[in-house]
């Protein structure tokens, strides 16, 4: 509870600094977050304890720790470049999805077929390839914003705050990059798991649901399709700008409905807790 | 000690007395040592743009320090003062503050927040400081304006927004590209409007210039005039798909660039914004090509509009800008007005420095039979009651405002401590001032 009202004071503050421009006190919204991510690392570090594994496995864990990596990775974007307008859009995302673990019981067991090494590698990758993709979805955001208005030849709030279209670009495919390898090597690690878990655990209805077939696995495979068209696209013809931008939204969109719904409704495979 | 400015600008004298009055670089130091050995002031400081010439400088009496300044400023440039007289104004204290620090700001140029004043303040007093030195007021003025200069440039939204098209069409350059020293950049024409594109991209270090004119003469002429390279006008339409930015200003009246032309270039590369400045009347470039993607087009209007916007936008920051040039002038004032009681809080001190080592030195003996740490200590606590004796003193009387109070307060100091005779240490500080920094 005290990660989400720090995350929602940072988020104030970002709004602030957006709208206010001013020179002094410019860093205090980034302060505000980076305590916001010490708290939130000690809460993880607590439930870690506790669990006697890292807070992964039930839906509160998980978006806690996504919601905990996109700050980061957030944060290392923003001291790395110095472009500090995108918080703006960052932070309410932080806040909002910070809500589901606040006010849902954290899991208090931690199930034995899930004390597997390679498990914990396959999540920690999957939510920092759908941090990374949820920061490439934001940046893309404000892309199409302040494309709009230059091809409107209406240069207004985003074009006195935002970063140059080449900056954009660069930081959305840096981030889907990133994004991409993660999850790669999630499902990669993930697929290694199961054909384990296949050998010691052959009964559990959970590894039996292990299959392209089941929502969540299929979901997360259309979205590495998508990312991956991208980057070829890029590579290949050149994509870049808008239109990597909504392949960027596209791919995003498919992340959270998997991670906010489908996991958590359709999967047979992934409701461990 | 008092301020006085005296000078011209834009708002007061035409342009072809300003070019008379204007001092080049070189000029610049001989004339502050003119200024300071032929007046009486004490230093100076002189600030000399196409937009003003003016002079900063320290003396004892402003009235008479400022006819010897425009004297030997007319002389020095070999202008009768008869001529530049009805146009110069004369400021002192406050108001010279206020001057300046609006000149910093940017509220005093011709085009309000233009951002290089700050820039030409800073070199004005480096020059100064280097010729022939500069003392406590007028580091302490130059340094406040160089704050005011920030503060309102980080404070305000006075110096944002292109005011010039050129500037603007630089401005959105930026925001398409970011760095700019990777761009390939294709002038269409070799007019007036032409060359000033081609010099304004050239000045930001492009990678690339080529200029294009269905005389090849004309663009050889004017490519070797910005530093660019000349391309034949039968290969305009294979340069265009190979430039990031196409400024053309041809007016013949006829499209040079149709949609088909510019849709072909866009093909050819790869998804990469092309940047199109039509800044010709009539119009060169199809307009219909802005529909394409990845293609920004901006004609002379639109440039117009966004620098008429910023305009607006910096008219409505005035007032802010106003409200800080004003408390940094209060601040200023504050402290030149610290400065006449300086010599008094000195002597004070010095007076109770010495009653102090006086009565340590009476009681020597007595003393001699302590340890050192223990004399060193006695020397240490009779040096804190001095301080804290003075501490309250010190600060009421920095912070009278008015001026007769506080030779009345710093009077009755002198006759009751018996302390020397205040134009003598007036005269001290004023030698002190010049070293100081």
């Amino acid at each position: 509870m005290i990660a989400l009202a720090l995350y929602a004071v940072a988020t104030a503050a970002y709004i602030w600094r957006f709208v206010r421009r001013d020179q002094p006190g410019r860093h205090v919204p980034t302060l505000l977050l980076v305590a916001a991510v010490l708290v939130h690392t000690f809460v993880i570090g607590m439930q870690s304890v506790q669990v006697g594994a890292a807070p992964f496995a039930g839906r509160s864990g998980a978006v806690s720790t996504f919601v905990w990596m996109l700050a980061l990775v957030y944060l290392y974007t923003e001291i790395s470049t110095e472009e500090l307008a995108i918080g703006v859009f960052i932070a309410p995302l932080l806040t909002a999805l910070q809500i589901i673990p606040a006010f849902t019981a954290a899991a208090e067991e931690h199930p034995a077929l899930l004390d597997n090494p390679l498990f914990a590698v396959h999540v920690a990758s999957v939510l920092l390839a759908y941090a990374s993709f949820a920061l490439a979805f934001v940046v893309a955001l404000t892309y199409v914003l302040l494309f709009r208005e230059l091809k409107r030849r209406t240069p207004g709030v985003f074009f006195s705050r935002l970063p140059s279209l080449q900056v954009l670009d660069a930081m959305n495919m840096r981030a889907v990059t990133v994004g991409w390898a993660c999850l790669t090597l999630g499902l990669i690690v993930g697929t290694w798991w199961v054909t384990q878990a296949r050998l010691y655990a052959a009964d559990d209805p959970h590894v039996r649901a292990m299959s392209l077939l089941d929502p969540t696995i299929l979901v997360a495979c259309l979205s590495w399709m998508v990312y991956t068209l991208l980057l070829v696209g890029r590579r290949t013809r050149g994509w870049g700008g808008r239109r990597a931008a909504w392949l960027s939204a596209l791919g995003f969109g498919l992340v959270l409905l998997n991670f906010l719904l489908v996991g958590y409704f359709f999967s047979r495979s992934h409701g461990f807790v | 000690m008092h301020l006085v400015l005296i000078g011209l600008s834009h708002h007061t004298a035409p342009l072809e007395l300003r070019e008379r009055l204007a001092f080049s670089r070189t000029r610049l130091r001989a004339a502050l040592a003119t200024l300071v050995s032929r007046t009486e002031a004490g230093d100076a400081v002189l600030l000399s743009t196409c937009n003003r010439s003016e002079v900063y400088a320290t003396c004892a009496e402003p009235d008479r320090a400022a006819t010897a300044l425009a004297e030997v400023l007319c002389n020095t440039q070999g202008v009768p003062l008869m001529t530049v007289g009805p146009y110069l104004y004369t400021r002192t204290d406050a108001d010279a503050a206020q001057h300046l620090f609006r000149v910093a700001a940017g509220l005093d140029s011709l085009v309000v927040g233009e951002p290089e004043i700050l820039g030409q303040v800073k070199e004005a007093y480096r020059v100064a400081s280097e010729a022939q030195g500069t003392g406590a007021v007028l580091n302490r003025l130059f340094h406040g304006a160089f704050g005011v200069g920030k503060r309102v440039r980080s404070e305000t939204a006075l110096a944002e927004g292109a005011v010039s098209v050129s500037y603007a069409a630089i401005r959105l350059a930026k925001k398409i590209f970011g760095d700019l020293s990777h761009l390939r950049v294709l002038v269409i024409g070799s007019g007036e409007m032409a060359r000033l594109a081609a010099l304004h991209f050239q000045s930001q270090q492009v990678a690339r210039l080529s200029v294009t004119t269905r005389s090849e003469d004309r663009a050889e002429a004017l490519a070797a005039e910005v530093g660019g390279v000349a391309v034949p006008w039968s290969t305009r339409e294979i340069a265009l798909a190979d430039s990031d930015v196409v400024v053309s200003a041809t007016g013949g009246g006829e499209l040079v660039l149709t949609r088909n032309v510019v849709a072909t270039a866009t093909a050819a590369r790869r998804g990469h914004p092309l940047f199109l400045l039509d800044m010709a009347v009539p119009r060169d470039v199809d307009a219909s090509s802005g529909d394409l993607a990845q293609v920004f087009l901006y004609n002379l209007d639109d440039l117009r509009s966004i620098v008429q916007e910023n305009l607006a936008r910096r008219t409505g920051e005035i007032e802010a800008a106003e409200a800080i040039v004003q408390d940094e002038v209060e601040a200023f004032m504050a402290w030149m007005r610290s400065r006449h009681v300086v010599p008094t809080v000195v002597a004070l001190r010095q007076r109770f420095e010495q009653i102090r080592r006086s009565e340590l030195d009476r009681l020597s003996s007595r003393l001699s039979g302590l340890p050192p740490d223990a004399r060193a200590r006695v020397n240490e606590v009779t040096r804190l009651i001095v301080e804290k004796l003075l501490l309250t003193p010190t600060a009421q009387l920095k912070s009278i405002d008015d001026r007769e109070t506080m030779r009345a307060y710093s009077a009755a100091l002198r006759r009751l401590f018996d302390l020397e005779d205040e134009d003598m240490s007036e005269a001290d500080t004023t030698r002190r001032a010049r070293t100081e920094t």
